[in-house]
């Protein structure tokens, strides 16, 4: 027997096919959106070979996204490094074993703290700032008359930014791991009384050479994705001014996405593959 | 002629004018040239020959495709349909739809462009802006590239030494737009296109760069396309005058002959009249780009 649908029933059944073609829609473009994204690295990588012709641009990159972001980083790694070690020693000390607090703090920051901050820190100050500024050229027609003028844009203005953030982030990452410590040391000596020397040992206890550099190599792949992502979105902003603010949230919201899945495929790479093979 | 009259065949008819440049040969032969996004048809089927040193100025209200024809020229965009043909140096024409990477780089080392807003880069000075090409392309040693610089900025009236530190965020629009064309002519090109160079210009600036535009085609010899809706910049600097008209030429030839055409697209453009086809087309959702 036909039924006549309510006005309701329609309405439910048209919010729903259009949530769900909504869902598919971002998700085919996100992915054409990473695509392109990886196609623009490799045209970077492959513009290396010239990286003397940019000196300039990669220095001046370097100065505006490492030695920029160091303040700020410190602040908020100290800051970080310090709550870590209020929570943790807290619960440690009713077990009795304060002792470890250097090595939980410092075993989490060089694996994992250290390279997710420099990276937040990075993608949020630089990489938005990255992409709003390629936007605006783009919509200023800049980077046609880069085209016009047959000068590679992807060697002119990607491959240094992104190499840029690939040796700064590494750096930064060091920075935060060591005032991450540093932070969490202040805590262990003036809240609870322990001495330096104890955080200090049991910190080094627990970190190994692979922890170290699997943190620094997850930071330079972090720096490369965020550039990239900020590079595509900021090259291929449209519509003007509304354009260039949207091209901005989607590398800070796409820049988290992709280094989180990253950093969780390296993480596990590291702890199930790597580390048992090394010992 | 009523409004009501006008068949959409009428309105893109070609005007009856033939204005070919005697013993002249095309530079730029355009054949047939579509393009499409999507569902919109921009370009529908454009003809055009484009003669070595002439000023070439094509009209068109705002959606008539005039900046589709334009990216076509600078080898931005590529054709759905048609050809953009120019010809060689020395013999052997370059399709541009055809081009490769080295025939395209090959094409646009005898081509300047001066950007609507001027396109400089921001970041840079005008020094570095202006020398752009000859640093990034020719990769010439600073001591060749500053001579040329300053020799660029004197062509274009504007005092080198007291400006080439400046960041283009410090000079007047008339002064980008200068700089701009600075830029486009450093290299010598054989070719410039101008993208609405006097958009957003006071009208004695308006005057500058028109007189600027006629020098640099006296001193030059190059061959100029000049995209813009300016009426009286087109007829102080024009040798030929396109009409461009949902996407399509519909006319052709000398100044005078366009003052003088009855066709009611270029009436309602020249007597600036907020009724007829334009208006009606723009009305009716044709615009186009």
């Amino acid at each position: 027997m036909n039924r006549k649908t309510t006005m309701l029933e329609r309405y439910d059944r048209s919010t729903s096919v259009k949530a769900v073609e909504q869902v598919g829609a971002s998700a085919i473009s996100s992915i054409q959106i990473a695509g392109r994204a990886i196609l623009l690295f490799l045209d970077a990588c492959a513009c290396l070979p010239q990286v003397g012709r940019s000196t300039v641009t990669l220095i001046r990159q370097i100065d505006v996204s490492g030695i920029g972001s160091i303040i700020v980083l410190s602040l908020i790694a100290f800051l970080t490094g310090m709550i870590m070690a209020v929570q943790t020693g807290s619960e440690l000390e009713k077990f009795g074993v304060i002792s470890n607090l250097g090595a939980i703090i410092g075993a989490t920051f060089v694996r994992e703290m250290g390279p997710i901050w420099a990276a937040v820190i990075i993608l949020s100050r630089v990489g938005a700032s990255m992409a709003a500024e390629l936007g605006t050229m783009t919509v200023n027609e800049e980077v046609d008359a880069l085209r016009v003028m047959s000068i590679n844009p992807v060697r002119f203005l990607v491959m240094p930014r992104i190499l840029a953030l690939v040796i700064a982030m590494p750096l930064l990452t060091v920075l935060a791991d060591i005032v991450g410590m540093g932070g969490g040391a202040v805590v262990a000596t003036q809240m609870f009384n322990r001495p330096y020397e104890e955080f200090s040992a049991s910190a080094r206890s627990i970190i190994t050479g692979l922890d170290f550099f699997s943190g620094l190599g997850k930071s330079v792949v972090f720096g490369a994705i965020i550039g990239t992502i900020a590079c595509d979105r900021g090259l291929n902003t449209t519509d003007g001014a509304e354009g260039v603010g949207r091209s901005t949230t989607q590398t800070v919201v796409m820049s988290v996405v992709f280094v989180l899945l990253a950093d969780l495929v390296m993480t596990s790479f590291i702890q199930v593959i790597l580390k048992p093979a090394v010992g | 002629m009523p409004t009501t009259t006008w068949t959409r065949e009428e309105l893109e008819a070609p005007a009856a004018l033939s204005a070919v440049p005697a013993g002249k040969e095309p530079l730029i032969r355009i054949r047939g040239l579509h393009k499409r996004f999507g569902k919109r048809h921009i370009l529908r089927g454009i003809d055009l020959d484009v003669y070595r040193g002439e000023t070439l100025v094509i009209l068109g209200g705002s959606g008539s495709g005039k900046t589709t024809l334009l990216r076509h020229l600078m080898g931005m965009l590529r054709s759905d349909e048609g050809s953009v043909t120019v010809a060689g140096r020395e013999g052997g024409d370059i399709n541009l739809n055809q081009a490769d990477a080295e025939g395209m780089e090959g094409y646009r080392r005898r081509l300047g462009v001066v950007f609507q807003m001027a396109a400089l880069l921001n970041s840079l000075t005008v020094y570095e802006n202006v020398g752009l090409p000859l640093v990034e392309v020719d990769q010439l040693p600073p001591e060749q590239v500053m001579p040329r610089v300053v020799e660029a900025l004197r062509r274009v009236y504007l005092p080198a030494h007291e400006i080439l530190a400046l960041k283009p965020a410090s000079l007047s629009g008339g002064m980008r737009k200068r700089v701009g064309i600075a830029r486009a002519i450093i290299q010598n090109p054989e070719i410039i296109l101008y993208d609405e160079p006097t958009t957003g210009l006071d009208p004695v600036t308006v005057n500058g760069v028109n007189e600027l535009t006629l020098d640099l085609q006296k001193k030059l010899g190059v061959t100029s396309i000049v995209i813009t809706h300016d009426l009286d910049a087109a007829f102080k600097i024009a040798d030929r005058i396109a009409m461009l008209y949902l996407g399509r030429i519909i006319a052709i030839g000398t100044r005078d002959e366009i003052r003088a055409t009855q066709h009611p697209v270029l009436q309602q453009l020249l007597t600036g009249s907020t009724t007829g086809p334009l208006t009606e087309a723009y009305l009716a959702g044709h615009s186009v780009a």
